[in-house]
């Protein structure tokens, strides 16, 4: 096992019904690297990923986490090993401010005639701090997040992933209902994060995306791994024919 | 540092105070009930009469304290309507314990509180252990809770209540109408409760997200039979508070009251779909309610007036529930967008 990778996948096969989900795909994430997974529609982007979080139990195949082998039962099992997963479709709390929604579920409390009260000033200051640290630009841990923009909102989720001391973040479609400033922002906190030290697929249908920030880029195509190419040395052509042609394209 | 000439520092922190004082969302209906209590009390002499002041906050009591019970019942994102029955239930229960069984009044009123708590608890498990939909199994329990009422007095009222039995209801505290010092400390701690503790903060948060709120593990059944059983125990405090104020106990008592329960809590800002809402609001909603009532009277209007007054102004409070979350605008009003 080498400790190069933070999370490696062998073998992993998914049957749904008639259909294969998943045949026999490894995945590698590098320690602090940004890599993308692409493919079409039900390539097993998806599949692949919640295998990875606990949410999809595989017919088949190993995953080692920080080269342990790691039975992931259901998402709680993959948190306590250190992932977080965003999806698109957030599970913010929207009337609630930024600080609760960062410690959500791990608020700071004290006790007080038998009564648990919510240490409001520590979740703001450190929320803050850590909004400060991951150059997250939001003005104040006090805001609403039903006023914030799509974009601060997934940052919001971010933090609190990030809050929740995960290492290797998995991040479903984050830009997919977007903007295009509001995308770029979050593409660029990503980076920042890489470069902090976090590892992190990012799935998403824009190539670009991944050429832009990433180290490299995994391909899936109906349910098989097609090929990984360093982003450094590749084109947005090479990808795009690697996702249509599959891995003939490489020979 | 100098002075720029467009604005000073001082100038510039006072406009970010009253930005951020308007930005709550008390402030609009706090407004409203300023404008309306200041027209009252310039155009009639017999409102601003420091009796007819009482008079308004002795009525609103009984409805502010199960208004806030209400209120985290919607905030959480559920509707319980069967406060009423529980009001008149607890009342009636009370006032039997003292003439029936002969218990001490402070026993009685103890008595009554805990059939609130136990009608409160029912609905909560009904609620959050068989998952059946609050508002229609509210209103199916507060039938029941009523039939038990009439059931078990037969109908017969009780009178000559003793001093420890209406003293909620008719005493004072330091002058001040207990019933009134009462309202009050409700407000204050169910305040507290719903901004300052956890169990408040996930009151908030399943009606803000539920799924959300699973997802993350919370014991949202636990949470939800609390808040029903909250709701019930307010509803007999009221109801015995109610028992007070008329003095005798008639199995009629705190019908009715549902309706300027939950209109309290929607004037006073609560969101129907939850995860907003807050006790002052509520608090300055019943006030709305109860000036309201209180104007058709000291104006000589027609007292038949009054439902129709206080219905629209629902509509009203709904009609601005909408153009808050953004479902309603002036372009789907005027037939532009669809």
């Amino acid at each position: 096992m080498s400790n190069e990778h933070v999370v490696e996948m062998r073998g992993i096969s998914k049957r749904f019904g008639t259909i294969q989900a998943l045949n026999n795909v490894d995945l590698e994430l590098r320690r602090g690297e940004l890599l993308g997974l692409v493919g079409d529609n039900a390539a097993g982007k998806s599949t692949l990923m919640k295998t990875l979080f606990g949410s999809v139990i595989p017919d088949a195949g190993e995953i080692f986490i920080e080269g342990q082998k790691a039975e992931l039962r259901n998402p709680r099992d993959a948190q306590a090993r250190g992932l977080a997963m965003i999806y698109q479709d957030l599970a913010v709390f929207n009337n609630l401010d930024v600080a609760a929604n960062v410690f959500t579920g791990r608020e700071y409390t004290k006790r007080f005639l038998g009564i648990t009260f919510v240490n409001k000033k520590r979740m703001e200051v450190e929320s803050q701090a850590l909004l400060d640290r991951l150059r997250i630009n939001i003005s104040s841990s006090k805001l609403l997040v039903e006023r914030m923009s799509g974009g601060q909102r997934q940052m919001v989720a971010v933090a609190r992933a990030i809050g929740f001391d995960a290492r290797i973040l998995i991040m479903d479609e984050p830009t997919a209902a977007l903007g295009v400033k509001e995308a770029n922002t979050l593409l660029e906190l990503m980076a920042e994060l890489r470069d902090q030290g976090i590892s992190i697929i990012l799935v998403t249908h824009r190539i670009s995306d991944v050429l832009a920030i990433g180290d490299r880029v995994m391909v899936l195509k109906g349910g098989e791994r097609q090929g990984v190419l360093d982003v450094g040395d590749s084109t947005l052509e090479d990808v795009e024919s690697l996702i249509v042609r599959g891995a003939a394209y490489l020979q | 540092m100098t002075a720029t000439p467009t604005s000073s520092p001082r100038g510039e922190t006072a406009r970010t105070r009253i930005r951020e004082l308007l930005s709550y969302r008390e402030s609009g209906v706090f407004l409203a009930l300023v404008i309306f209590f200041v027209i009252m009390y310039t155009v009639s002499p017999i409102f601003r009469s420091p009796f007819n002041l009482t008079t308004i906050l002795r009525q609103i009591s009984v409805t502010s304290i199960m208004a806030m019970g209400q209120t985290l019942v919607i905030v959480s994102g559920s509707f319980d309507l069967s406060q009423a029955s529980i009001a008149g239930l607890a009342a009636m229960v009370t006032a039997r314990l003292w003439k029936i069984y002969g218990l001490a009044p402070p026993f009685a009123i103890a008595g009554g509180l805990g059939v609130g708590i136990l009608c409160g608890f029912l609905n909560g498990m009904l609620a959050a252990r068989f998952r059946l939909h609050p508002i229609v199994m509210t209103l199916a329990t507060g039938a029941v809770f009523l039939g038990v009422n009439f059931y078990i007095t037969r109908g017969e009222s009780i009178v000559g209540l003793p001093v420890g039995l209406v003293f909620l209801g008719q005493g004072r505290i330091f002058g001040i109408p207990a019933l009134v010092v009462l309202m009050f400390i409700v407000a204050i701690l169910m305040h507290i409760m719903l901004t300052r503790t956890l169990f408040g903060l996930r009151v908030r948060m399943i009606g803000g997200n539920l799924k959300a709120s699973q997802d993350m593990g919370m014991n949202v059944e636990r949470i939800r039979i609390g808040i029903f059983t909250l709701s019930g125990f307010l509803s007999a405090l009221g109801g015995i508070v109610l028992l007070g104020r008329v003095g005798s106990a008639v199995p009629q008592i705190g019908q009715g009251l549902l309706f300027p329960v939950v209109t309290a809590a929607i004037v006073g800002g609560t969101l129907l779909t939850g995860g907003v809402g807050s006790m002052a609001g509520t608090l300055i909603g019943a006030a709305i309610m109860g000036i309201t009532r209180n104007s058709l009277v000291v104006l000589q209007m027609s007292i038949y007036l009054q439902d129709i007054v206080q219905g629209a102004l629902v509509v009203v409070a709904l009609l601005v529930d909408q153009f808050r979350r953004g479902e309603l605008t002036w372009r789907i009003i005027l037939g532009l967008d669809r």
